[in-house]
């Protein structure tokens, strides 16, 4: 027993149009926009930018999937007539196909995604340089220690600094070069200079509340946290200034602990270091 | 038929007030839930229109630092503890009794002070904004140390989710003993309606992880006043710790917030296409398999602490996708060769569907743990938890409400006046929502009271304060819908949807002892049963 024809709805070919155009402009916006994430500018960064391409090509195709057979649904299995629909209950070999499916989909994703994890995380060649990071209410600290980033004159310097164990933001008798303090203030957010093309440990600390080092274009974070000595290392590959923000609420400003990143290339770094040292090992301000 | 007059005093009259005030009925402690939830789902609300309009712009000083930290705390805070989490204890009050064919929860007092333990909650927790430092401001997961820091808004902000944990425990207690011990006879366990299965799995977690929080908060609480250290580096205590506690309950506390809200989509979604749930006991199993898997994925929300093991909270955070997905395919086959009608309680419980799918797949991007790393507190985060919060619970909530409120309230609400809440809702949904996608990826923090104009993420965050407003707008004919409701007489017959569980098989609203009799049940769906299948010809309709 059919409806009678005006409840036929008249947009149905044009209904058959919208999926298409969606996806028309998804796939553009994609081109455009590299699936919304940035590519990243460090080595590390890329390994889990194609990571963040696989999960949503995997994401995209399941919702085109699920959401097309929801939306097939709606328009072909609408109420037609006032006969009972079949009462099916359930199929067992569906159920289990639909139960498997997604592990095999899901326990892939891990495997890829520890992968990544193994290969950004347990790097073992040795750091070229370390910067000491410091989150405080409410900006940041970076200490330099020369000996320590090649750019030191003297060798056996360098070699001892090489031998110490351990957490070497906090060994005694190894004070900072160079300290860059931020201030309160748009104006006065703190630069954090790197060279390009070498391993960089960062070494976080804090001393009042949690904080989290967030540098957008290294794809990275890690929370700076009172009483744990967090660490991570990443080789820059693109020069160029970046944005940093504390990514853990922390306070009133908060929203203000800003920073800049710069890296450059190995001349530019060092330019830089001679400029900070000259003179006096003076806190340089922003 | 089934409702025979009862004479309406027992004996002597009470004045209405002291009636509401002093009740045990399961029915008017399950209003009064509806009418405390949605207060402070407003309030919520305009927290979050609030929290919109300072961030529409870059660089606003709508509201200052201070007063950002503590809107979007309390918006938070009152939307999952004062909102979310009540709302189905709404629900189960009203509803599960009567789906299994009882008089009452097992335990009626207890009831009542599951539900009066809430208003003292929100009152204390909101007298914060009165006090000196205003209130809580440290997020709704207050993390240590910064929540010793922050001044009295913050030991209000404890007690108050403390009580409101008190509430939701013994309320927990009651809804299991009520499901075990006050099943009609021929209910077994797999006749229950689904919806009382997710009640009964989000009441052992509360039961499980509830008192979890309960000692988080005490030790936080001793830390901030008795010169505790639980927390505190500098004391000898663990940072760290505090999200472990924390996060163990909360995790958990996602599903508690989620479940009942697939319980209801699974009661509409048969009735409105005709069919029976399609994969009844597959759903039960996947409903108890979120509820085990979810005690063992609170470290997902820690990933950037480096204080975890990665790859093992990683491993069970897809695994829990498993389940959820089973659900969805559940739900379409429920639709499928079906003779599907689109009332309004069906839009909403396929909003929910197809908005609670991106909450599925835009959360596996924070289980792969390397793009966790970059999308951890950003706006990618905030639009995960809203799909599946939001464009889960929430249109859950709606859907139960315009299915349910010709039983619990004796009138239809008008179909057009929901349409048009639906389509506002869904529309300003979206809109919100998916911005935040994109700014997360663009690098936007959560929780920033402002961010600069050289990020360029003006436009993004414009459209999503435009869509907040939508759906401030899409409450007018919800409201409008409901007050001409209250207008009109009565009239709704017991079973105005042609529903198949049985508390369509009563009254609309249900006599004080809910049944006068209960009709033989062969299955998960009595009133089908009695109307196409196993004793048709015994019904008395």
């Amino acid at each position: 027993m059919r409806k009678p024809a005006t409840r036929h709805w008249p947009f149905r070919k044009l209904a058959t149009l919208v999926p298409v155009a969606l996806i028309a402009m998804l796939s553009v916006n994609v081109a455009l926009a590299d699936f919304g994430q940035p590519n990243g500018i460090t080595n590390e960064a890329n390994k889990m930018h194609d990571l963040y391409l696989l999960v949503t090509v995997m994401g995209l195709i399941v919702f085109a999937l699920v959401e097309g057979a929801l939306v097939f649904a709606l328009f072909r299995f609408r109420k037609k007539s006032d006969e009972l629909p079949s009462q099916m209950h359930g199929n067992n070999l569906v159920e289990v196909l639909w139960t498997a499916i997604p592990i095999v989909i899901v326990v892939t994703l891990f495997a890829f995604a520890f992968r990544t994890l193994v290969d950004i995380e347990h790097d073992s060649r040795e750091e070229d340089l370390t910067v000491c990071v410091q989150g405080f209410q409410y900006q940041w600290q970076f200490e330099y220690r020369l000996n320590d980033m090649g750019t030191g004159t003297d060798p056996k310097a360098a070699a001892a600094a090489k031998q110490i164990k351990g957490n070497p933001c906090e060994v005694a008798g190894n004070p900072a070069d160079i300290t860059v303090i931020g201030k309160a203030g748009p104006e006065n957010e703190p630069t954090l200079v790197i060279p390009i093309g070498e391993r960089v440990e960062f070494r976080l600390k804090s001393t009042d509340v949690i904080h989290s080092f967030y540098i957008r274009d290294f794809l990275y974070k890690l929370d700076v946290i009172p009483g744990r000595d967090n660490k991570f290392t990443v080789t820059g590959n693109e020069e160029g200034t970046f944005f940093g923000q504390c990514a853990e609420l922390c306070g009133l400003n908060h929203s203000l602990m800003r920073f800049k990143v710069e890296v450059m290339s190995r001349e530019n770094f060092n330019k830089w270091v001679a400029e900070q040292t000259a003179g006096t090992k003076a806190t340089r301000q922003p | 038929m089934a409702s025979i007059a009862v004479p309406k005093s027992t004996g002597y009259e009470r004045p209405a007030i002291l009636d509401w005030l002093t009740t045990v009925d399961h029915k008017k402690l399950g209003i009064l839930y509806f009418y405390f939830t949605m207060f402070f789902f407003a309030v919520g609300g305009v927290l979050a229109l609030l929290v919109r309009t300072q961030l529409a712009v870059a660089d606003n000083a709508f509201v200052n630092n201070n007063v950002y930290n503590q809107i979007f705390t309390m918006h938070a805070s009152a939307m999952l503890f004062l909102f979310i989490i009540p709302v189905w204890a709404a629900f189960g009050n009203y509803i599960v009794p009567l789906q299994i064919g009882a008089p009452d929860m097992a335990f009626p007092r207890i009831n009542a002070l599951s539900f009066w333990l809430l208003p003292p909650a929100g009152i204390i927790m909101f007298s914060g904004f009165f006090v000196d430092g205003g209130a809580a401001q440290a997020g709704w997961t207050a993390y240590s140390p910064l929540a010793r820091t922050l001044g009295t808004g913050m030991d209000l902000w404890i007690i108050a989710v403390l009580l409101l944990g008190i509430s939701s425990t013994i309320g927990a207690a009651n809804f299991l003993v009520t499901m075990f011990r006050m099943r009609a006879p021929g209910m077994t366990m797999f006749r229950m309606p689904i919806f009382c299965w997710t009640v009964l799995a989000t009441s052992i977690l509360q039961l499980l992880a509830t008192p979890v929080l309960a000692a988080a908060l005490v030790m936080l609480y001793i830390d901030r006043n008795y010169g505790g250290s639980f927390f505190d580096p500098n004391g000898g205590g663990n940072a760290v710790l505090w999200q472990n506690v924390f996060w163990f309950y909360s995790h958990p506390a996602v599903y508690i917030m989620i479940l009942p809200g697939m319980g209801i989509i699974s009661e509409i979604l048969p009735v409105f296409s005709r069919k029976p749930l399609f994969g009844y006991k597959a759903f039960v199993f996947a409903t108890m398999g979120i509820a085990g898997l979810g005690f063992s994925v609170w470290a997902h929300h820690m990933f950037t602490t480096g204080a975890v093991l990665k790859p093992f909270f990683a491993f069970m955070t897809f695994m829990i996708g498993v389940p959820t997905g089973v659900k969805i395919f559940n739900w379409l086959a429920t639709l499928w060769k079906g003779q599907i009608t689109f009332e309004t309680p069906m839009l909403f419980a396929l909003g929910f569907i197809s908005m609670f799918l991106i909450g599925g797949i835009n959360g596996t991007y924070s289980a792969a743990v390397p793009v966790d790393f970059a999308l951890h507190d950003t706006y990618f985060v905030v639009a995960h938890i809203h799909y599946v919060l939001f464009g889960g619970s929430v249109f859950a909530v709606f859907g139960g409400l315009y299915y349910w409120f010709p039983k619990i309230w004796g009138r239809k609400l008008n179909e057009r006046l929901g349409q048009v809440h639906f389509a506002l809702m869904f529309i300003g949904f979206n809109l919100t929502f998916f911005p935040m996608h994109l700014l997360g990826l663009d690098g936007m923090p959560r929780r920033i009271a402002t961010y600069s104009a050289d990020h360029n993420w003006d436009f993004l965050n414009s459209l999503s304060t435009a869509g907040a407003f939508i759906i401030a707008v899409s409450m007018i004919p919800f409201l409008i819908n409901v007050t001409m409701a209250f207008l009109r007489p009565k009239d709704q017959p017991n079973d105005p949807w042609e529903a198949n569980t049985l508390e369509w098989w009563t009254t609309s609203p249900p006599p004080v002892h809910n049944f006068d009799d209960i009709p033989p049940i062969y299955s998960e769906r009595p009133l089908w049963e009695l109307k196409h299948g196993k004793g048709a010809d015994a019904s008395h309709h």
